[in-house]
């Protein structure tokens, strides 16, 4: 019986190695033959980039569908001549949700990539951002919390939570007769995420002449009868939620089922095509809404989300829609913006990719983001416009985008102000 | 005064399904002495079941399936593993079913994806009103389900050769066994008991109010953890008191979070069962109706 024990706890740990293993690393250091400055990550014919995302933890799946993107991406651009005659490769490790990981891997990682397009996860890539600040090592998407924006190796993809939150009262206020004087939830995860939209909320709330009624949840609340009771009981015009797919569906449900038909706009993450196959679907047609920085998955008039979606089409026809394409995408395009700049000013090397990004003008990203993003300010977002969308069974993965706005609460916003 | 009283029921309803795990987790430790900490996997497992089942065998059908499932899955976790223990302490299997957790989770995850599955339940997204209290009516279901299965499982144990052997077999291991009850037998029992109710929770945990099976689920039952300890560890009663208990205070606190947030700060709803937690162990050591350590004086 031991034999087989033992047997059997070797085959699990070959499985675990296999799961771990990681692509060869890539021949570090500089050459070239050109007249442009190279460092990590670079060679005479080849650039790599990183990516330390989350395969095996609970984001496996979202993630799984931005590699994808990613990866077809940076196909494309290969097969379009590369950048600065080099061919792009994508070195992808998983960090499993787990930030000790995150930092042996990005240790291990360092030397041999340029830059980092992304380091999934508000724990994960808290724990990495002020080793790469120190290295001087671009990083990407890392979620949209407001701590990330004092990096200033970091790039945001579009405005953060603060901004969405604000934008999401403002909103309220100048088009859902959200009267002033009145309360609005504000229901958020505890952390990073969760603190930042409070905080913009809370700001928005004091302009626009409102009261909040704020209720912390984690993850792990998938149940919001309380949550749901109290904000009914306090007789709210609508609520702001900063929390995951699950916490929404079950909000909007129970707030529904208690007869408080309130608007509800959700941050960023919060949704998902699968909602509305739930039992909340009815409710969430009628109340939910997104409020977010990357265009929503259905978006015929940006060529960017288009060009986004038939590449992701043909990479995986039959993955899984949703907001995560664009956004994968436009991570990929920012970092590719970055890359040739630093090519252009003949430097590129790490530091060269993070100069390129913070004093190369605005960005466009051809409607994937909104337009004008300014990176010059270390410690600001990026914009203060934002994409609501409404809940709809109509709409491709369920999100119809009604508008892009800037409120002006959003807009008086400021960190550290 | 009915505000209060919906976030009383509410509080009590959900509750009695975080007794269930609570039970699952007290009963298997008093059968083989394990912590079993995959049991939020098997949670999620029956539920998820349930889900993907749902649409070609039927709601009822899949609900069985989940039952079974969960039942076979937590057998087989005793019959492969702990019982192959080279070592057969709680420490190692305690880890051991850290693992088996991680095994269990990783691969649902990877199932369900990013997408939250719907259970297929007949009571949708109904609500029962008693005056001005609304209730879910899955949570009303709950409750009464809950009860009932406490109900078999008093039978069982107090009435049945099978529980009252388990009983024995809790009691002292090696003087049942040379009474001639399986040890074998009374740690498989214990298993498929706790898979089953650990099935009927994750149920109703993933049905309106919550809106269908997600890989979080699997979190849910550490919330069971404080009523399983307060109740006892070893206590089945224990549980569905530490349950009620630990409902009624998150319920309450979450409920009144605006009035008491001034002197306790924003989100103590998520810490206050583990603060009734460490309170009744200051109090009672051994939990609310759990047996106390023989020690020598």
């Amino acid at each position: 019986m031991k034999h087989r024990v033992r047997a059997a706890t070797l085959a699990a740990a070959a499985l675990a190695l296999a799961a771990c293993s990681t692509t060869a690393p890539t021949a570090s250091g500089g050459g070239g033959g050109d007249d442009v400055e190279t460092g990590n990550g670079v060679t005479a014919d080849g650039i790599t980039i990183g990516m330390i995302t989350d395969l095996s933890g609970p984001f496996a799946a979202g993630a799984a569908v931005q590699v994808t993107e990613t990866q077809a991406y940076w196909d494309q651009v290969n097969a379009d001549g590369g950048i600065c005659d080099r061919d792009v490769t994508v070195d992808v490790q998983d960090h499993g949700y787990d930030p000790q990981r995150a930092v042996t891997l990005y240790r291990s990682m360092a030397p041999d990539v340029i830059a980092l397009q992304q380091v999934l996860g508000g724990p994960t890539s808290a724990a990495v951002l002020p080793l790469a600040e120190q290295d001087s090592v671009y990083v990407g998407g890392v979620g949209w919390a407001g701590s990330a924006l004092a990096y200033e190796n970091n790039q945001l993809p579009g405005a953060s939570n603060a901004i969405q939150a604000a934008n999401a009262i403002d909103y309220m206020v100048d088009e859902l007769d959200v009267p002033e004087g009145s309360t609005v939830g504000v229901v958020y995860f505890t952390g990073d995420y969760g603190g930042d939209a409070l905080a913009g909320a809370e700001h928005a709330a004091e302009e626009r002449g409102l009261e909040i009624l704020a209720q912390e949840i984690t993850p792990a609340t998938t149940d919001l009868s309380a949550q749901a009771s109290a904000l009914a009981q306090a007789d709210v015009a609508g609520v702001v939620l900063a929390a995951a797919p699950t916490q929404l569906a079950s909000l909007a449900g129970v707030l529904s089922s208690q007869g408080a038909d309130v608007p509800i706009i959700g941050m960023n993450p919060t949704f998902n095509p699968s909602l509305l196959t739930t039992p909340a679907a009815d409710a969430l047609l009628a109340n939910a809404y997104s409020m977010t920085s990357v265009s929503p998955y259905d978006n015929p008039d940006s060529p960017g989300v288009q060009e986004a979606n038939e590449l992701y089409a043909s990479a995986d026809p039959a993955g899984a829609t949703g907001w995560e394409v664009p956004l994968a995408y436009v991570q990929a395009e920012l970092l590719r913006q970055a890359l040739e700049g630093a090519c252009e000013s003949g430097d590129l090397t790490p530091e060269g990719v993070v100069a390129a990004f913070r004093d190369g003008g605005e960005v466009d990203t051809e409607g994937v983001l909104p337009d004008g993003l300014d990176y010059s300010q270390v410690g600001q977002s990026p914009t203060t416009t934002v994409f609501v969308s409404k809940v709809s069974a109509d709409a491709e993965a369920g999100l119809e985008l009604l508008d892009q706005v800037s409120g002006p609460s959003a807009e008086s916003f400021s960190y550290g102000g | 005064m009915s505000y209060f009283l919906e976030q009383v029921l509410n509080g009590l309803s959900y509750g009695l399904v975080l007794s269930l795990i609570a039970a699952g987790f007290a009963i298997v430790f008093t059968s083989t002495g394990v912590l079993n900490f995959a049991h939020g996997s098997v949670v999620l497992l029956g539920a998820y079941l349930v889900a993907v089942l749902h649409d070609t065998i039927g709601f009822w059908p899949a609900v069985l399936v989940g039952l079974v499932g969960a039942a076979v899955v937590g057998v087989a976790i005793n019959a492969l593993l702990v019982r192959n223990l080279a070592d057969p302490n709680p420490g190692t299997a305690a880890i051991l079913m850290l693992g088996v957790d991680i095994v269990l989770l990783t691969e649902l995850t990877r199932r369900i994806g990013n997408q939250v599955l719907t259970l297929g339940a007949p009571w949708g997204a109904s609500v029962v009103r008693l005056g001005d209290v609304t209730l879910p009516t899955g949570r009303v279901l709950a409750a009464a389900v809950t009860l009932v299965a406490f109900g078999a499982l008093w039978y069982l144990f107090s009435r049945t050769d099978l529980g009252v052997g388990m009983r024995a077999a809790a009691a002292d291991g090696p003087t049942a066994s040379l009474m001639g009850i399986r040890l074998s037998r009374t740690a498989a029992t214990g298993w498929a008991l706790a898979g089953i109710l650990a099935a009927v929770a994750g149920i109703f945990l993933t049905s309106f109010p919550a809106p269908g099976v997600a890989p979080t689920v699997a979190l849910s039952a550490f919330a069971a953890i404080p009523a399983w300890v307060l109740g006892g560890f070893d206590s089945v009663p224990g549980a569905v008191v530490g349950g009620l208990l630990i409902g009624l205070t998150s319920a309450l606190v979450t409920g009144y979070e605006a009035d008491l947030e001034p002197f306790l700060g924003a989100g103590f709803g998520e810490v206050a069962p583990y603060v009734v937690m460490i309170v009744v162990l200051l109090v009672r050591p051994s939990g609310l109706l759990g047996s106390k350590e023989a020690v020598r004086v």
